[in-house]
């Protein structure tokens, strides 16, 4: 086990450095300079000053040794859109408004799958069933931006009952909660759907019937017990899924938020920014990976990690 | 005569084929999908016949932001252009990325996974990482910085989508040929000398027709929402080429006054999308009801 986490975490790093290369010199190669806009001109002579205070001057090679000698002591540089500031404190004031509607969003979002999964698996084929499998189907395939938009078209401007866009009033989060939510209902609903229908058909479920057991305690005590276990690998990773969504939910939403630095960070050239959203969202994707096997291992002792 | 008819119609042998149309027969939801699919497509190709022609034309300056009316049946943009024009060239954009970029990426999966799977060990050790670093890398993310790099545009967006779109078609070609490559027919093949270029061509790759069609017909609307997401961030195909993203991400703009604007796009790419997963989720699990989805 101990060898096996090892094992990971150096495989977590080797991806670490693979994917910080690519990006890093795909940054670079793209054509024009974070002092090229249009609507700050700069003199030939003050541009070269601007890229040499910040190293840009340097061979390539420099700059990624340099920049990866940074990002070890947690110092991704300075954003070059707020020179004032550092990349951390960027991100760290514009986090809290996406981590609080995206967090809110999986943890209405994923209960509400996981009850319908369950009522869609006890009751097949029944109406609730249709329900469920529709709202998986098109939470699952229909692009985020799309939901927001219908939600915005119907509780907004349609049915006037909410705020579309905006920030600061409790109301305002409602129909961007909505939207994060989509996906963790549509994944959960699913998952517990089949992984009920997995478990509800095993022997030992029938034993317990035989035996005379409340339906209530089968499902609550034993099936669900055992459906668990695959659904609470999908969460980690879902849960860091919100931040890509947040892209769109926030662009939709007008939400102050992370989302719109992803944006912004490719279009101004604004390399440290860029480099520093893309390596921290590549690393919590990696661990939550990690964190999801290490947790099905313990929750299923019959998996035994590191064997293959 | 009459006796023959009856029991030639009783014994004919039924082919697989048969049983996997029966199936998608019976899928209401995939074969509806199935339908829409093939309106839109040729929606698509018979654009000009039903349509005010050139999407990109400005002929009704004068009636900007009109509403829909018998003569603009999805009313007129903020430029003065026919909605409805735009909508059903719209369609041309997305189904031909999507389409494009599912070639490409069973062209990159096949030989991939048929390596992978007939050779096991290095090659699959290999190939396996890198289907593992695709799929920790959000795939959004690097489609942003490459679509940065190159500019955009059309080109752009299908190999980009192609680059992540083969991972799946991959997996599902290594895990036939895996299967297969242990069968009788392939070790007599192998006794008999074949090469393995030889085996992989005329034996596993035809073996594994289902998966590759599946992977497919999936890659199609993964592809069209990358698309989609990436002219709606402005970075995907440039004005004023019609795209359903595009016009979403103006239309959030005119939602209160001018509806027509933000809905018209956004129930496009929700149906062509939404159509598209239903006819290859049926397709799977018609071709091959143990791949049936989770």
């Amino acid at each position: 086990m101990i060898f096996y986490i090892i094992k990971r975490l150096l495989s977590v790093l080797v991806t670490f450095f693979i994917v910080s290369l690519i990006v890093f010199l795909m940054m670079h190669s793209v054509p024009g300079g974070p002092f090229d806009g249009n609507d700050m001109p700069v003199s030939e002579a003050v541009r070269a000053k601007l890229m040499a205070s910040l190293g840009l001057d340097q061979p390539l090679w420099v700059q990624y040794v340099n920049y990866m000698r940074g990002v070890l002591t947690l110092d991704f540089g300075v954003p070059f859109q707020a020179p004032g500031e550092t990349v951390l404190s960027l991100l760290a004031d514009a986090w809290p408004p996406s981590l609080l509607l995206g967090g809110l969003g999986v943890l209405i979002g994923a209960p509400l799958g996981i009850l319908l999964g369950m009522a869609a698996a006890l009751k097949r084929n029944s109406w609730i069933d249709y329900v469920a499998s529709t709202l998986s189907t098109l939470g699952l395939t229909i692009p985020v931006f799309v939901i927001s938009m219908l939600l915005i078209l119907v509780f907004a401007v349609w049915l006037n009952w909410l705020p579309a866009n905006g920030w600061g009033k409790p109301e305002r989060w409602v129909l961007p909660i909505i939207a994060y939510a989509a996906i963790p209902l549509a994944t959960y609903a699913r998952y517990t759907r089949s992984a009920m229908l997995d478990v509800l058909h095993r022997p030992f479920v029938t034993a317990l019937r035989a035996k005379g057991l409340s339906e209530r305690r089968i499902i609550f005590q034993h099936v669900l017990r055992n459906a668990a276990i695959p659904m609470v690998t999908v969460f980690l990773p879902m849960f860091i899924g919100t931040a890509t969504g947040s892209i769109f939910v926030e662009a939709m939403f007008r939400v102050p938020g992370l989302g719109s630095y992803f944006v912004s960070s490719i279009s101004n050239r604004d390399y440290p920014l860029e480099m520093a959203l893309v390596l921290m969202v590549t690393i919590a994707t990696c661990i939550a990976y990690l964190i999801s096997d290490i947790a099905y291992a313990w929750l299923n002792p019959r998996i035994r990690l590191g064997d293959d | 005569m009459a006796i023959d008819i009856a029991t030639t119609k009783t014994t004919k042998p039924r082919g697989p084929l048969w049983f996997a149309w029966r199936r998608f027969v019976a899928n209401k939801a995939a074969v509806v999908g199935g339908i829409v699919l093939l309106i839109l497509c040729l929606a698509a190709i018979f654009a000009p016949l039903f349509t005010k022609g050139d999407p990109t034309a400005q002929d009704y300056l004068t009636q900007s932001l009109a509403f829909p009316s018998a003569e603009f049946l999805f009313g007129v943009d903020d430029l003065g252009r026919d909605f409805f024009t735009r909508i059903v060239f719209g369609a041309r954009v997305s189904l031909s990325i999507g389409f494009a970029a599912a070639t490409f990426s069973v062209l990159i999966g096949i030989p991939l996974g048929a390596l992978a799977g007939y050779y096991g060990g290095k090659i699959d050790w290999l190939v396996m990482r890198v289907i593992e670093l695709f799929s920790v890398v959000p795939s959004l993310l690097a489609a942003m910085l490459l679509g940065a790099l190159t500019g955009g545009g059309y080109g752009t967006i299908i190999i980009v989508a192609a680059l992540f779109g083969w991972v799946n078609v991959c997996l599902l070609v290594r895990a036939q040929v895996k299967s297969f490559r242990e069968k009788e027919f392939v070790r007599a093949a192998q006794a008999l000398g074949a090469t393995p270029w030889y085996i992989i061509r005329r034996h596993l790759i035809p073996n594994s027709v289902s998966p590759i069609i599946v992977g497919f017909v999936l890659a199609i609307p993964l592809a069209m929402m990358l698309e989609a997401s990436l002219s709606f961030l402005g970075i995907g195909v440039p004005p004023p080429t019609p795209s359903w993203g595009q016009m979403i991400s103006s239309g959030i703009n005119f939602v209160f006054f001018y509806w027509h604007m933000a809905l018209f796009p956004t129930a496009a790419l929700a149906i062509t999308v939404l159509a598209t997963t239903l006819f290859g989720d049926g397709l799977r699990d018609a071709l091959d009801p143990t791949l049936k989805g989770r």
